[in-house]
């Protein structure tokens, strides 16, 4: 039983540790006695900005860190599982350069400053980006099948051409280069709830499917035949999964941006550690996932205050050899 | 038991089975032969529904199985694949439990019984003890008995196998034939068995058919398939039957 | 299916959108530092800023955070720089402003915590900054205020005002403006009888000698190149950040070099080594200058001293 729990019990302890370090560590010293104060609704004693600072910055944006990282490291699990190659993260099939194109052809256009003017690069990044899978899907569909290799191919190939185009716009642009620079580095990411609010729905039901189908993904491991005599209906599943996986990352990618390795070495960490049951290994890498991503924002906010890194450059330079030393010392060496 | 009834498949304009028919009863192996490219692996899929048939039915008690959605068919059916590049990372213990796919809630649960039922398959075929092991670790035999085990746990009537034995040395391959055909007799099991080895087909089958370019050239008792005018037709190569020197059972050897 | 279910998604999407309100009503922060210096109490400003926001201010700043180099010279310029508490990291000039607390800004991310516990009654952002940061500051409870940047130097003048209004500087920021119509006035009249016309190559970057970057039409670069009695060759080019290619250039020929980009490296040593470019008249003439790329790239006061460094450098003659 404990040997069940474990896995569990580990990886939300470092959640709770993370989350922690990421509402107490800003750029500005809030003391810990502070921090209580204002998180059980007392005024603060030293930090004058305080409550300003924890309620309106740190908590949500920790919130949104956290359904991010929970996002793109579950979708990269599925994904991984869904096409059975080891080398599948969430941007495979053009999730980010769906995205990418979706922003920034909402930015060469002068929204006014409002509620629907600041939304429309976000959902424009999001509808790009679900836009892009459709596509990519259409194109890779034989008959009544998708073939995975098709699938990839026709991802790859769709994603090039997207990228292209935006960095076409990119060059031909003239204002609002900057904008697009920094969406590409960080997201349109905004202070308060509101990201969080409108990306929750998004993430509920897409990882919630995946959640529900670690069976279904333990079956797909053994190839489509092999899932498809033992019970399974490969093409409905495989669609469903895609559709949620997708759907999981575009709403992360429409605030975030593309944050990248997260999706990747997560989920292969976990593998190493607790095994390829994807009925377990799911949900760990979705806690794994946030915990890791939001210990990369308190890096990337916290190395050269008061600069603030791109995360995702903090997630591949200290994610990739950490990924690296854990793969040297594992003992089970088919663990893919 | 098991009725395949005019079962037509093409890949393209290319016929790959030509109206097969084939009846195998409850508590019989029948072992299908032939040459390679014969159809012998279509066939499995295509009764097992992984491969789209232009015509034919495939039966038990008069349903046709290949009109159920996975889901049902799967509590009729199970398949043993060739155990070639399984996941490795999985545990045996994982892989057997997913033959009970067929009979869990969409969450996905795996209930007590579900337990009960898979750890006895795994004794079924002699590996309970490696339970708790990784699929990659193990020998390709015991790959092989774990695809057993887990097709076991799908405790459908009907057992088709394809090629198991392919990849097996000599020890391991009459130590799986043996376990397979007791298994038929003793639980009443339709086994449909692949096989290209017409000398353990003769030992372990109850019948044999001789499938031959899409198309049932022949079936019936090991003798009466296994003649020297069939299998030098079929297989292009000048044969001679005798009797096996200490079973009653023929024995086909080249000329050459 | 997939189709049915992606339509489906897009509706939820929209739904979902139109549910969430972002709040762009200022709340409360935490504690109001008070004010320490009494001024005579004045009436309050009520502007509209570069984003069409309506922006008032109880009476002129008194604690202001600068999210642009420009903003700040603009600041000190029009003699608020005793109020100014903040600056981004790029706020170099004058060297008084790099006191004031660095909060942020290199790869378009600035510290919110730092800029929030600085108490400041208005933040002067830039169009180096996104709307949707002038949103997160909003929300915030700041007040803020986008400083649109200029295309002409009259754009700019009512930019310096407009800061000495927001920070009780009116009177300094029209002295300001005066003083610096008058030198442009004084540039003008030195250039307009001149004949010749010299075309003016200005490099911003060129890590790669084949395909520089130049400044193109509707940069200040161009506007202060043609009213210093030069010729830009950027201006036929389209974009503003514009890249030619070492053939145009060549069929462009120009007589003077600017270099921009003296601040990364580059001496007319380095452009006579390059590969290609020693048959430009430029080249061959010696007409290679250094330049200090802030006088034309801040669109502030320092424009006017850009346009006298340039005038000087194409007609030298012209003033002794």
């Amino acid at each position: 039983m404990s040997r069940r729990i474990l896995p569990y019990l580990w990886t939300l302890l470092f959640l709770a540790l993370a989350a922690l370090l990421s509402v107490a560590i800003g750029s500005v010293f809030i003391p810990l006695a502070d921090l209580w104060r204002v998180l059980t609704g007392q005024p603060p004693q030293t930090v004058s900005a305080a409550a300003t600072i924890i309620f309106e910055l740190r908590l949500p944006r920790t919130v949104l860190v956290l359904l991010t990282g929970a996002a793109l490291s579950g979708s990269g699990a599925a994904y991984q599982g869904l096409f059975r190659n080891p080398l599948a993260d969430p941007y495979l099939i053009g999730v980010a350069s769906g995205a990418g194109l979706g922003a920034i052809l909402a930015m060469s256009v002068h929204w006014p400053y409002s509620f629907w003017g600041l939304m429309a690069v976000p959902a424009a990044a999001f509808v790009g980006a679900l836009l892009t899978v459709f596509i990519v899907y259409s194109l890779a569909r034989l008959g009544k099948t998708v073939p995975t290799t098709n699938l990839i191919l026709a991802g790859v190939a769709f994603s090039s051409f997207a990228t292209a185009v935006t960095s076409f716009l990119m060059l031909r642009s003239t204002g609002e280069l900057r904008r697009a620079i920094a969406w590409m580095l960080g997201g349109a990411s905004q202070a308060g709830w509101g990201p969080v609010l409108s990306i929750l729905p998004y993430l509920a039901i897409g990882l919630g499917i995946l959640l529900l189908n670690g069976h279904a993904l333990n079956l797909l491991q053994f190839g489509d035949d092999q899932a498809q005599q033992l019970g399974l209906h490969v093409t409905r599943t495989r669609t469903l999964l895609l559709v949620a996986a997708s759907l999981a990352t575009a709403a992360a990618v429409s605030f975030s941006g593309t944050i990248g390795f997260v999706g990747l070495i997560v989920p292969h960490i976990m593998r190493l550690w607790f095994g390829a049951d994807y009925r377990r290994l799911l949900p760990l890498s979705l806690i794994a996932g946030a915990g890791t991503l939001l210990l990369a924002d308190v890096l990337a906010r916290s190395v050269l205050a008061p600069q603030e890194l791109p995360v995702g450059i903090v997630t591949a330079i200290a994610g990739a050899p950490f990924f690296l030393w854990v793969l040297r010392r594992a003992k089970n060496q088919g663990y893919w | 038991m098991l009725k395949i009834e005019n079962l037509s498949v093409s890949y393209g304009s290319r016929s790959v089975l030509a109206n097969v028919s084939l009846e195998v009863n409850s508590g019989e192996v029948l072992a299908l032969i032939g040459p390679n490219g014969a159809g012998k692996s279509t066939l499995v899929r295509a009764a097992s529904g992984v491969v789209p048939v232009e015509a034919g039915a495939v039966r038990t008690n008069g349903d046709d199985l290949l009109s159920l959605p996975p889901l049902q068919r799967a509590r009729f059916l199970a398949v043993v694949p060739q155990a070639a590049s399984l996941p490795p990372a999985f545990s045996v213990w994982e892989t057997v439990l997913l033959g009970r796919t067929p009979y869990l809630n969409f969450l996905g649960q795996v209930s007590a019984k579900d337990e009960e039922i898979s750890r006895s398959a795994l004794a079924k075929v002699d590996v309970l003890e490696l339970a708790s092991r990784r699929v990659g670790e193990l020998s390709g035999g015991e790959q092989q008995r774990v695809l057993l085990a887990r097709a076991l746990a799908q405790s459908t009537p009907i057992l088709l196998l394809d090629e198991p034995t392919t990849n097996l040395d000599l020890h391991y391959q009459i130590g799986f034939l043996e376990t397979v055909r007791t298994l038929a007799h003793a639980d009443g099991l339709a086994v449909l068995i692949a096989l290209h080895d017409l000398n353990l087909a003769a030992h372990y089958a109850d019948r044999i058919a001789l499938l031959v370019g899409g198309k049932i050239k022949a079936a019936g008792m090991p003798r009466q398939v296994l003649t020297p005018e069939l299998i030098s037709e079929a297989y292009h190569l000048p044969v001679r039957v005798v009797q096996h020197p200490f079973a009653d059972v023929p024995l086909v050897l080249p000329e050459k | 299916m997939f189709r049915k279910l992606f339509f489906a998604f897009l509706t939820i999407m929209l739904l979902a959108a139109c549910g969430s309100t972002l709040s762009v009503t200022p709340s409360p922060t935490a504690a109001q530092i008070p004010t320490a210096t009494a001024l005579p109490t004045s009436p309050s400003l009520a502007l509209t800023d570069g984003l069409n926001r309506s922006v008032t201010l109880p009476g002129p700043a008194q604690r202001v955070v600068s999210l642009a180099p420009s903003n700040t010279e603009i600041l000190f310029a029009v003699g608020a720089g005793a109020q100014v508490v903040g600056r981004d990291s790029f706020s170099d000039y004058p060297a008084e402003a790099k006191s004031a607390q660095d909060v942020g800004g290199s790869m378009g991310k600035y510290d919110s915590e730092a800029i929030v516990a600085l108490h400041p009654d208005l933040v002067l952002a830039g169009e180096i900054n996104t709307p949707e940061q002038v949103s997160s500051l909003e929300q915030l409870g700041l007040t803020v205020y986008y400083l649109k940047n200029p295309v002409t130097l009259e754009e700019m003048y009512a930019n310096v005002e407009t800061v000495g209004s927001l920070t009780g500087h009116a009177d300094q920021a029209r002295t300001l403006v005066d003083s610096l119509k008058t030198r442009v006035a004084a540039v003008d009249a030195v250039i307009a009888p001149l004949d010749s016309r010299p075309t003016v190559y200005y490099e911003l970057d060129a890590s790669d000698p084949t395909k520089p970057y130049t400044a193109g039409p509707g940069t200040f670069v161009d506007l202060l190149i043609s009213r210093a009695g030069g010729q830009n060759i950027g201006n036929s080019l389209t974009s503003q950040w514009a890249q030619i290619s070492l053939e145009q250039l060549v069929v462009a020929n120009p007589s003077i070099i600017v270099l921009g980009d003296s601040a990364y490296g580059m001496t007319p040593d380095s452009v006579k080594a390059r590969t290609g470019w020693g048959g430009l008249a430029a080249v061959q003439s010696g007409q290679i200058y250094p330049f200090d790329d802030n006088l034309v790239s801040r669109p502030g006061p320092r424009l006017v001293d850009g346009l006298e460094a340039l005038a000087k450098l194409l007609h030298p003659g012209a003033f002794k």
